[in-house]
């Protein structure tokens, strides 16, 4: 893939959109499954793989040069295990408020594919203001669809939403249970297909 | 050739930058980071006591920690404590080692400061002082006292045990006669929306209240919860409680004897916290009655 072409806000949307994380590129299927159980969870683990995406991508882009071919995949585990570390430390020491909540969620980052993904196919070929907004959009994207998925397994699930009460009694317990994410991520892939192919008729058509 | 020769020197050199950054962000936050964690143990313990920002703790509470260490000696283990003693107008510390039957042996003075004691580091190298080898000791768990004028308030018990998934750590607060005053799950990993709502307010404050007599023989029940009982446990979070006045105290006592209502679908977290707090009850007061013991016949100015 020679350096991409587009604009920001293509990089950004693209991201968020067209190569979805979760429902498009089918990446990072644990978290996805296991941890979208709230809409809070879905929100702090976006926020969390947001920030550490974005320092990643942009590090990456800026050391390719010095990267021998060999060893780049090591070299990416290094730099997320480096930031994942750096992040989980500040956050310890200077927003205590904060780690009490995001703690968990930054501590089990280093193992998600999508990162080390984006930094292989994007960010050791392009400059950095790209590898930064294609992180931008990708982490965006990420968060889009852990909300989504933890807004219908916690409706679904406990019916409540962000903890508040909304339905006032428990539909389907199952929901909150692991092997319901499956089910949830089956149905939603199956949605922004069918939305893509919708849209590409529409557009073939004009 | 080269190439392996480049591969390396390129591996160990990303290695050394990524260990050489890792290393100082957390030279840099270490210290940050062990203060926040010491406020946070003093906000639980002083919750756990009724103390709010709106209701602070009277200037005359006094926590003391005391730690126990397990002694070893050859096949003989031996009991170690770690004990705050009135020294002119401070604290200083002593280490009292009694056998496991509650006998006597010895007490040492230690050479530390209250700041220095609540570092494990510190008190090993204290330790290591009077405990010569091969004698060797391992830290078992402390206990923080808490003391309002001359009267002991309650026992603040740090402690863990397995859950559902993995180790459960809570801080259970007692008061002189072994009552549980509270219960704080300070880290747990049970699955969301089921065995972790065993740190709601719900299920987390029906262990208040619960007499010695009662937790030797606390068990859980598979009922669901009566929603009377459930609005009186989360009346502290509701900003108008719907309960009425004079009923709080009825709903109190008609659930005070009763067992422990599992959380729907998760009944082996219930139970693990459960037999958790029964066993640290338990445990504790068999040892610090000991403890007590030994102290008063022995006369040993403790602080607590």
């Amino acid at each position: 893939m020679p350096a991409t072409t587009k604009t920001n806000f293509e990089l950004v949307s693209n991201g968020i959109l067209n190569e979805n994380p979760i429902f498009r590129l089918a990446l990072s299927m644990c978290p996805a499954v296991g941890i979208s159980t709230t809409v809070m969870n879905g929100i702090m683990l976006g926020i969390a793989v947001l920030f550490v995406q974005v320092f990643s991508s942009c590090t990456i882009a800026a050391i390719k040069n010095y990267i021998h071919p060999r060893i780049r995949i090591p070299t990416y585990t290094l730099t997320i295990a480096t930031w994942v570390t750096v992040i989980d430390l500040v956050l310890a020491a200077y927003m205590p408020a904060a780690y009490k909540e995001m703690g968990i969620f930054v501590k089990l980052i280093v193992a998600f594919a999508i990162i080390t993904m984006r930094l292989e196919t994007f960010a050791c070929k392009n400059s950095v203001p790209a590898s930064f907004w294609d992180g931008i959009g990708m982490g965006f994207g990420f968060m889009f669809g852990m909300v989504a998925l933890g807004f219908v397994r916690e409706l679904l699930g406990m019916g409540t939403i962000l903890g508040y009460d909304v339905l006032g009694f428990r539909p389907l317990l199952f929901f909150v249970l692991p092997a319901a994410g499956f089910f949830c991520v089956g149905i939603m892939m199956a949605m922004f297909n069918y939305m893509e192919i919708v849209y590409n008729r529409k557009r073939r058509a004009r | 050739m080269k190439q392996i020769i480049r591969i390396t020197v390129g591996l160990t050199v990303s290695c050394l930058i990524a260990a050489l950054v890792m290393g100082s962000v957390f030279v840099i936050t270490d210290k940050a980071k062990k203060h926040n964690e010491h406020v946070d143990v003093q906000e639980t313990v002083l919750g756990l006591l009724g103390y709010t920002k709106s209701h602070p703790a009277p200037s005359d509470l006094k926590l003391y920690s005391l730690y126990r260490y397990i002694l070893t000696d050859a096949d003989t283990s031996t009991l170690g404590y770690v004990l705050p003693v009135l020294k002119g107008d401070g604290v200083g510390y002593q280490l009292m080692v009694m056998d496991l039957d509650g006998q006597f042996i010895h007490q040492y003075p230690l050479d530390m400061t209250p700041e220095k004691a609540s570092e494990a580091a510190e008190r090993s190298s204290a330790l290591q002082e009077v405990v010569k080898p091969p004698k060797t000791f391992v830290y078992a768990d402390a206990t923080i006292v808490a003391k309002l004028g001359k009267k002991r308030l309650a026992y603040l018990l740090p402690g863990e045990f397995p859950g559902f998934k993995t180790f459960i750590h809570v801080m259970l607060a007692l008061d002189p006669s072994f009552e549980i005053l509270g219960l704080e799950i300070t880290e747990q990993e049970e699955d969301p929306g089921l065995g972790a709502e065993i740190k709601q307010d719900y299920f987390k404050n029906q262990f208040k209240g619960k007499s010695f007599e009662k937790v030797k023989d606390l068990h859980v029940v598979k009922e669901p919860l009566p929603d009377e009982y459930k609005a009186y446990l989360e009346s502290k979070k509701a900003k108008a409680s719907p309960i009425p006045e004079g009923e709080v105290e009825a709903i109190r006592s008609r659930y005070q004897d009763k067992d422990i209502y599992a959380l729907t679908g998760a009944t082996i977290s219930s139970k693990a916290v459960t037999d958790g707090v029964k066993n640290m009850v338990a445990k504790f007061a068999y040892r610090i009655n000991r403890l007590d013991t030994v102290i008063s016949s022995r006369h040993i100015p403790v602080a607590f």
